[in-house]
């Protein structure tokens, strides 16, 4: 029971950080479809820089790497305008063929040593904190609340003396530390970097987010399901049911298969944040 | 003399047009100054200069006797001064209070406590009542204007600026809003109103100044001018005739609504056992206060709501089971009550905007061919002003999408004009014009419906009056048909 519930925390940790970065972009009405790629970025850069800069060193410059791609994406949408849903569909593009090109050229080979890993509980406990953080900081501070009213329509801000593009800036600031954290937990539990190793765990996140209604805890909350229902599919994975062997495939369908059936049934309200998307 | 406000010699020009031409403006303190025009006058971009949103390319703005630049809203806020915009700065997905603190919290961290009981306090102050945790989307226009009073208290701003602030108020609750600002002015408060009610100027403002085409007219103490004369400033000339409504007409019925009900948003009995016959030929305008029933009553016959009970019917056709797109086939046409909502597509261009809504029908069989040849004339029926038919209809401002929704309405074979608040941010002459059109489609068979707020405008232009209230219709006995104070009893139940 014990290996059972460790392996529902190893696989939702990681979504659920991601979704919290997802959470601090898209409320603020910054489309995030790169999610995928700043993780995989962090991926590979703390599988980089671990082996000569310790565990921590490792963590920062993957951090590092997750803002500077958000800057990226803030740059794209906030200063050019561009489509947002381009700017992330090119920023998944590039780093996966950018950390795959990489990787091939010898980079990030070394699978990382004990030391070269910060702790798993360091990470499961910012996970576990994260939403209760960002849940208070919503309500309950300045930020939280310009936050909200950019996401929700920027050009009435404006009109409040609120700029939307510098909440939006620290706001995807915030998105890279998690999509850092999120890759560098990713990296720590397998302990390699391997080619396109998030495995559409960008896109899982961002299904959580909108389950959760943009809001961090039952985005939170819909991270567990997934990973719950990730490790019902290992737990059950090639062993015989009704009488019948059902194929890995099959099991493997399982957490798509859930998160597919909760967006299309608990979907109630609307609650996509009204400005999503808009200058 | 010394001026809160005084703005020298401002222009501003947008491309081929000249918004504002050496305009100067100034206003005493503690006053309540009316600012009036046509739309396209530069009213609002005078005050958006003011409010910092909008940079002039000419002039200097003192406040206080000190000349200031502002660069954006916050450089003017952090002179206290507010505005309250046109379609209110409210977002709906935040509380009243959230909205209420919103871009002036004073911490990092919101002491929600302490906020809340100054909240109460100017709220009290005011008379006015808030459920503070309550999402702003629940509120009503009053409400939402209640709130945008009570944001320029909670900023402190001295001077404030309204943009068309009674567009979508009650008489009742308009007159309620004024009462606010004289007491606000009273505190020594400065009020510049724009608005386009000559009859609020007269009411209620001490100085006025009048623009049109982008340069200043005149500026009288409101004791010193006459509406007539100050009518003839904002037009330009002689104020447009204004027709004799015609007697109700004895002809066929078109259409009949028989004890329709229809569900509330919330789930309420918003319209409750409705009769309604409409003859050919008639003008009928619906009076009543906001939210009483008026919008669902329109959805339900436009199609959008399904009724729970009752039936309509138009020439006999069952339109309660029909679709809507029927319904627009045999001549149902709509301005709507909220463009932006309901009206437009922001960025569609002109061209494709003319279809919106009434892409089934023939003339826009060829969809290319027939939005070229229908946008023009549509834009042409009110004079709506813009760039290209290719320009996005956003680009316009929202007195010519008005008039270009009103066009659309109006121009392909109209029987049954639903118009709810035409007038909304027209001015006098294209009120006057909107209500002439629907008349004349009206004398050539149609027969329409409009709901107002604004009773003077009802009494000005329609055949037939009758009152919504609650839910139910209500028509004044016959010898007080068009009496004022009878008809504004039946609007607050008391008839």
């Amino acid at each position: 029971m014990n290996s059972f519930l460790l392996q529902v925390v190893t696989m939702s940790a990681p979504l659920l950080l991601l979704a919290m970065a997802g959470y601090a972009s898209e409320r603020s009405g910054v489309i995030n479809i790169g999610l995928e790629g700043k993780m995989l970025t962090a991926c590979f850069v703390c599988a980089a820089f671990a082996p000569q800069f310790g565990a921590i060193g490792g963590v920062v410059m993957a951090i590092l790497a997750g803002i500077v791609i958000s800057m990226l994406h803030w740059t794209l949408t906030q200063v050019y305008r561009i489509d947002h849903i381009v700017s992330g569909m090119a920023i998944n593009l590039l780093a996966s063929g950018g950390t795959g090109f990489l990787e091939a050229s010898g980079f990030a080979k070394n699978t990382l040593t004990e030391a070269q890993r910060l702790p798993l509980w360091f990470y499961y406990a910012v996970a576990l904190l994260a939403p209760f953080l960002l849940f208070w900081a919503a309500n309950h501070t300045r930020f939280g609340l310009q936050h909200k009213s950019v996401g929700s329509d920027p050009s009435k801000a404006r009109l409040l003396g609120i700029n939307p593009q510098r909440i939006r800036l620290l706001a995807l600031t915030l998105t890279g530390v998690f999509s850092g954290l999120a890759g560098s937990l990713l990296v720590s539990e397998t302990s390699t970097f391997t080619k396109d190793m998030t495995a559409g765990r960008g896109y899982i996140a961002l299904a959580a987010l909108i389950l959760g209604g943009w809001r961090p805890i039952p985005a939170a909350l819909s991270c567990l399901l997934f990973g719950l229902a990730t490790a019902v599919q290992i737990q059950l994975s090639g062993k015989p049911m009704f009488g019948m062997q059902i194929p890995s495939e099959i099991w493997k369908m399982l957490p798509y298969i859930v998160t597919l059936l909760a967006l299309a049934g608990l979907l109630g309200r609307n609650r996509t944040p009204a400005g999503l998307g808009k200058h | 003399m010394s001026f809160a406000v005084s703005m020298q010699n401002i222009s501003k020009r947008f491309g081929m047009v000249q918004a504002l031409d050496n305009v100067s403006f100034e206003v005493q303190a503690g006053t309540i100054h009316a600012l009036v025009g046509e739309n396209g006058a530069g009213k609002t971009t005078l005050i958006r200069a003011l409010y910092g949103a909008m940079m002039p390319d000419d002039g200097s703005i003192l406040i206080g006797g000190k000349t200031v630049k502002f660069r954006n809203s916050a450089d003017a806020i952090g002179h206290r001064i507010g505005m309250v915009s046109q379609h209110y700065g409210i977002i709906g997905e935040l509380t009243n209070l959230e909205n209420l603190v919103l871009g002036s919290e004073g911490s990092a961290i919101l002491n929600k406590v302490a906020m809340q009981a100054r909240a109460t306090e100017l709220a009290t102050s005011m008379g006015f009542e808030f459920d503070w945790d309550a999402e702003s989307s629940t509120l009503g226009p009053a409400g939402g204007q209640k709130l945008e009073i009570l944001k320029l208290l909670w900023r402190d701003s001295q001077i404030m600026i309204l943009d068309e602030p009674t567009a979508m108020l009650s008489p009742q609750d308009s007159e309620a809003l004024f009462v606010s600002l004289k007491q606000l002015a009273e505190k020594g408060a400065t009020v510049i109103v724009v608005t386009h009610r000559v009859a609020e100027v007269f009411q209620h403002c001490k100085r006025v100044t009048v623009l049109r085409g982008g340069i200043k007219i005149a500026d009288h103490n409101v004791d010193d001018v006459t509406p007539n004369q100050l009518a003839e400033e904002i037009v330009g000339g002689a104020v447009m005739e204004r027709p004799q409504p015609v007697s109700s007409s004895k002809s066929s019925v078109r259409l009949k609504i028989d004890q329709l009900s229809v569900r509330g948003e919330k789930g309420d009995m918003a319209v409750r056992n409705l009769n309604l016959e409409v003859k050919m030929g008639q003008l009928v305008g619906i009076a009543g206060v906001d939210g009483n029933g008026q919008r669902e009553l329109f959805h339900a016959l436009i199609g959008v709501t399904r009724p729970i009970s009752g039936t309509f019917s138009f020439d006999g056709s069952q339109w309660d089971s029909e679709s809507s797109r029927t319904r627009i086939t045999e001549g149902l046409r709509i301005i709507p009550e909220d463009r932006h909502e309901e009206g437009i597509i922001e960025d569609w261009s002109l061209l494709d905007s003319a279809a919106l809504g009434l892409q089934r029908l023939p003339a826009f069989k060829n969809l290319s061919k027939g939005t070229k040849k229908q946008a023009p004339s549509m834009a042409e029926m009110f004079d709506t002003k813009f760039g290209r038919l290719s320009d996005e209809i956003a680009s316009l401002s929202g007195g010519n999408q008005q008039r270009f929704v009103a066009g659309r309405a109006l121009s392909l074979d109209a029987q049954l004009i639903l118009a709810f608040q035409p007038a909304r941010g027209l001015d006098l002459n294209s009120t006057t014009k909107v209500y002439n059109e629907i008349r004349r489609v009206c004398q050539a068979g149609a027969c329409a419906i409009v709901v107002s707020f604004d009773l003077d405008e009802l009494l000005d232009f329609c055949d037939r009056i009758v009152v919504m209230a609650h839910g139910e219709l209500y028509e004044p006995q016959t010898e007080v048909a068009r009496d004022r104070a009878a008809i504004g009893r039946l609007m607050v139940g008391a008839g």
